[in-house]
């Protein structure tokens, strides 16, 4: 079950994942701009967001180097990657198409409560994702180094959550969709996800 | 909990990675309980000290 150390990355794969991850958070916030800007929306974003998301391929590439690197590729980690890189692009689709539906064609009753629900259902397979990572999984270091970081992303969601609710109810700080949840999961996620590398480098040093 | 995995590995001039195929684990798990950073369960334990034919508590020692 255990992959290889040697494979090597291409030119730009090889590169840091947290690269991408930061490149594609750029070309996100590059384009909410120019949304806000007024240059921007609906079906005219959608061709710049759907060129952002390609840059989750090679972040997912470039993750499966880095972890075959450390050692750390397993068969089920290889799938999770997989996984969410189809979601992650799903959900940018369904999201786009939702708002793009919304913004010009009005829908009301059951289509409204269609595209409503629509960009939930990738979100639903990113909970599924995780669920049979942790089942398929036959390392049981690496399931607990992944169930760790993402017990550290629930906190996080938990914690900014609960903080953000009673400023909200006190009336200091804006109103914030609970759909925030999933970004701030994930973002504890990455966050548990290097807390353990940084625990692992200090045991090296010991 | 200690143990005296990379001296029985060192003793049988194994790598990180031939000790991790042979106990069909990834190289980071075998990095992670050779530092003491994570301590096995019961059936890797055993498995690690089949491997070694030796009684687990040869190889785990407590603090």
């Amino acid at each position: 079950m255990t992959q290889d150390v040697s494979t090597p990355g291409t030119r730009f794969s090889g590169r840091h994942p947290g690269l991408w991850a930061a490149a594609f958070a750029a070309a996100l916030g590059v384009i909410a701009y120019f949304e806000h800007r007024g240059l921007l929306g609906g079906w005219r974003s959608l061709p710049f967001v759907a060129a952002a998301a390609l840059l989750l391929f090679p972040l997912t590439k470039a993750a499966n180097n880095r972890q075959a690197a450390a050692g750390a590729l397993s068969p089920a980690t290889r799938r999770y990657n997989r996984r969410m890189l189809i979601w992650s692009i799903s959900y940018v689709l369904c999201l786009g198409t939702a708002m793009t539906v919304r913004n010009y064609l009005d829908p009301q009753g059951t289509l409204l409560w269609g595209i409503a629900i629509l960009p939930s259902v990738p979100m639903i397979f990113f909970v599924w994702t995780l669920a049979r990572y942790v089942v398929e999984e036959e390392d049981e270091y690496l399931r607990y180094r992944q169930t760790s970081a993402a017990l550290i992303g629930l906190a996080l969601v938990l914690l900014v959550g609960t903080l953000w609710g009673f400023l909200e109810t006190f009336g200091v700080a804006p109103h914030v969709p609970a759909w925030w949840v999933v970004p701030v999961w994930a973002i504890g996620l990455g966050l548990g996800q290097m807390m353990m590398t940084s625990a692992e480098r200090r045991a090296d040093r010991t | 909990m200690k143990n005296r995995l990379k001296v029985l590995r060192a003793e049988r001039d194994w790598s990180q990675q031939d000790l991790a195929e042979r106990l069909e684990v990834s190289r980071q798990s075998v990095n992670a309980i050779e530092t003491g950073k994570y301590d096995p369960s019961l059936p890797l334990a055993f498995r690690i000290a089949d491997l070694f034919g030796m009684p687990i508590e040869a190889i785990f020692l407590k603090d």
